[in-house]
């Protein structure tokens, strides 16, 4: 326990951005709220990792060998993302796709290999971040499929102890004491229906088993939508805008990326603003009964997941997207920390924050991550990319870069090794088919030890409750003899007493029988 | 500042500077009352501070030292395993320290829980109801056991059973 104490205190100086702020929001409005703007750190975390790499790796050396850019700045460019910008580091078009060096004869910075690695690298470790998030979060918050597992876990294991600001703390208790009253009394009208009702075999209540479903058709509509639209979109992108004959089809796409990302974030202020703002405007004076409105969680998180799989898809068109991405959303989070603030009144209902935050980094890992990652490949496997501009110039693809190399790097035997991994490992059907039977086969026996392990849960809870009744049972009877004792009247005294023997025994025997039949 | 033990003594010294020394090397022998530490802003609104404090002080009256206090602040941050919680969260809510969660205890949890604005009989109905479904061996209250069966089907209480310092 101390030793556990002790390394906490080193972790936690991580988490400092924003600390006093998450801490403010959470004490009012709860832990679901502040799941929102944990989740929009976490993603804000992800840009700034790629905006430095892609900055260091690919930008900083570009600038050494840059050419002057012969355009003129309006201040138009930063809404459309063109003209002057489009000589700058922002594009694709503009890296070269030369080997750079300083000096004569001096250490070489290869362009072309440089954008192709740091981009595929960043790829790499956010699939790993991702994949370990998740198990880790499953883990811990398993998704129940029970939607409403007990209303008895409901009152002893959600007090939010987060919640630090008095009103708040009188809100949450009115609310709950209401919830209570008001399924005492549907228990009460279901009882009288029923010949022996017992309160709890009551089903449910059924007002938030509704809401939980208004809540589930608000998600699924709202992620086939965005899927249709970025669906629809890389369909354009890669199919006619890459094929098209156009001039630098990558830094198209770059600035076509750069507006949706741009107008999004435009929308996403003047959601808050329509949605908060002038929603409490008309709750408190036009129609009173209203009230102010309540912060809407899920379609916040899918904007920003939606922010996020445009950015992810843009990384490779316009490296230095992520750096604009953060900036939006240190704004965004400000924005609807003040709305939040100032329009909002704490969530009345439950919310499932353990779960619903599972759910949305799942909903990040597939399908927005692996949808992207699915663009990418078809773009660096089979686009040619365009003659004039861009690292790859002249490549018939951008994976080319990677095969050329290894070909240079045959004809040196210290790295034969690299060589023999690309041939064998990466370029290989083999490998990979293999990697999947074997992926395959352990989910199926982990599968299989889970259905083991349930059904062995199920029989040691009916092992507790037998144990329980018998416990009751004994105790019954012991009480029964002790009662014949005091009453010496009762002449049967000899054979309650060899019965009570027998029962004892039957007992033991019973108990034992069901250890060696359950274990 | 270097980790969350050198905040939390900030934290703890801001309460009494006069009684708590800034050099804790020798093991100086202090202690909070109560009163101190339920006046802190994470704790005075909570309706279990009173439990809390009894929980985490060594000798269940509420007055903390500063080993108690790093530890209720341990036990209460995000990291701490959910066995651990489920151990306090226990304790807290067992308010007669007979190690069961009883009928009087629960109905004290849910006064607390709802500010005593519900009729006792309505009180009584709602702890029969927990003690139904959480009550796996009929003996009428929850054990540990009970208890931590029941935070498996709330993941939730990771969250939620947290203070932020």
């Amino acid at each position: 326990f101390r030793r556990f104490r002790n390394s906490l205190s080193e972790r936690f100086h991580q988490l400092w951005l924003w600390h006093k702020t998450l801490k403010i929001i959470g004490g009012e409005f709860g832990t679901s709220v502040l799941s929102y703007f944990i989740f929009l750190k976490w993603l804000l975390s992800f840009n700034i990792f790629s905006f430095l790499i892609n900055f260091s790796f690919i930008t900083v050396p570009q600038f050494i060998a840059a050419e002057p850019n012969n355009l003129s700045f309006t201040g138009l460019e930063l809404l459309t993302g063109a003209g002057y910008f489009q000589q700058t580091a922002l594009y694709y078009g503009f890296y070269t796709n030369a080997t750079i060096s300083k000096t004569e004869n001096g250490a070489s910075y290869n362009m072309q290999l440089a954008y192709i690695f740091t981009v595929g690298m960043y790829f790499v470790i956010c699939l790993l971040i991702l994949l370990i998030s998740m198990a880790k979060s499953f883990c811990r918050n398993f998704i129940n499929p029970q939607i409403y597992s007990g209303n008895a876990s409901k009152l002893l294991c959600t007090w939010d102890f987060n919640i630090t600001n008095e009103k708040a703390v009188k809100l949450k208790q009115k609310n709950l004491s209401t919830q209570i009253k008001v399924q005492n009394t549907g228990d009460a009208k279901r009882c009288s229906n029923m010949t022996d009702g017992h309160p709890a075999i009551v089903p449910p209540h059924q007002l938030t088993d509704q809401s939980v479903q208004l809540l589930l058709l608000f998600l699924c509509r709202n992620i086939i939508l965005k899927i249709s639209i970025i669906g629809i979109l890389c369909y354009y992108w890669l199919d006619i805008v890459a094929t098209s004959k156009s001039q630098c089809w990558e830094t198209l796409i770059g600035q076509d990326i750069y507006r949706l990302i741009l107008v999004d974030f435009i929308f996403c202020l003047l959601g808050s603003f329509f949605g908060e703002f002038l929603r409490r405007i008309i709750g408190t004076t036009v129609f009173v009964s209203l009230g102010m409105p309540e912060f809407d969680i899920a379609r916040n998180v899918l904007d920003l997941i939606y922010a996020q799989t445009l950015t992810w898809i843009g990384i490779l068109f316009s490296p230095l997207l992520p750096g604009i991405q953060m900036i939006s959303f240190f704004i965004v989070f400000y924005v609807k920390k003040v709305s939040l603030m100032k329009n909002c009144q704490p969530p009345r209902q439950v919310w499932r924050a353990a779960q619903m935050t599972t759910f949305f980094m799942l909903l990040l890992f597939f399908p927005s991550l692996t949808g992207v990652l699915a663009v990418i490949a078809v773009t660096v496997w089979r686009l040619k990319p365009s003659e004039e501009c861009g690292p790859f110039r002249g490549l018939s693809s951008m994976f080319a870069a990677v095969s050329e190399w290894i070909k240079i790097l045959e004809n040196y035997t210290g790295s034969k090794w690299v060589v023999w991994i690309y041939n064998n490992l990466i370029t290989s059907e083999l490998f990979f088919f293999i990697l999947s039977t074997i992926f395959l086969i352990i989910t199926y026996l982990y599968w299989q030890i889970i259905k083991g392990r349930k059904t062995m849960v199920k029989l040691l809870r009916k092992q507790i409750v037998n144990v329980g009744k018998d416990k009751v049972f004994l105790l019954r009877k012991l009480h029964l003899q002790q009662r014949e004792k005091q009453n010496p009247s009762v002449p049967r005294g000899q054979d309650q007493q060899v019965s009570f023997i027998v029962q004892i025994f039957l007992f033991q025997l019973h108990v034992h029988y069901d250890s060696m039949g359950f274990l | 500042l270097r980790g969350l033990n050198d905040l939390l003594f900030y934290r703890y010294r801001d309460l009494a500077p006069q009684l708590v020394p800034l050099d804790y090397t020798d093991k100086p022998d202090v202690t909070l009352p109560y009163e101190l530490i339920g006046s802190m802003p994470e704790l005075k609104d909570n309706p279990f501070r009173q439990r809390i404090a009894e929980v985490f002080s060594e000798d269940g009256d509420g007055n903390m030292t500063l080993d108690d206090f790093l530890d209720m602040f341990s036990v209460l941050s995000e990291m701490a395993p959910r066995d651990l919680k489920a151990y306090y969260a226990f304790k807290i809510y067992d308010f007669n320290n007979d190690d069961y969660i009883c009928k009087s205890d629960l109905e004290k949890t849910v006064n607390k829980l709802t500010r005593n604005e519900l009729t006792p009989e309505e009180v009584r109905l709602v702890c029969e109801k927990v003690i139904y479904e959480a009550d796996l061996d009929n003996d009428g209250k929850l054990s540990l056991e009970d208890f931590q069966h029941m935070i498996i089907r709330a993941p939730d209480f990771l969250s939620t059973f947290h203070i932020r310092i």
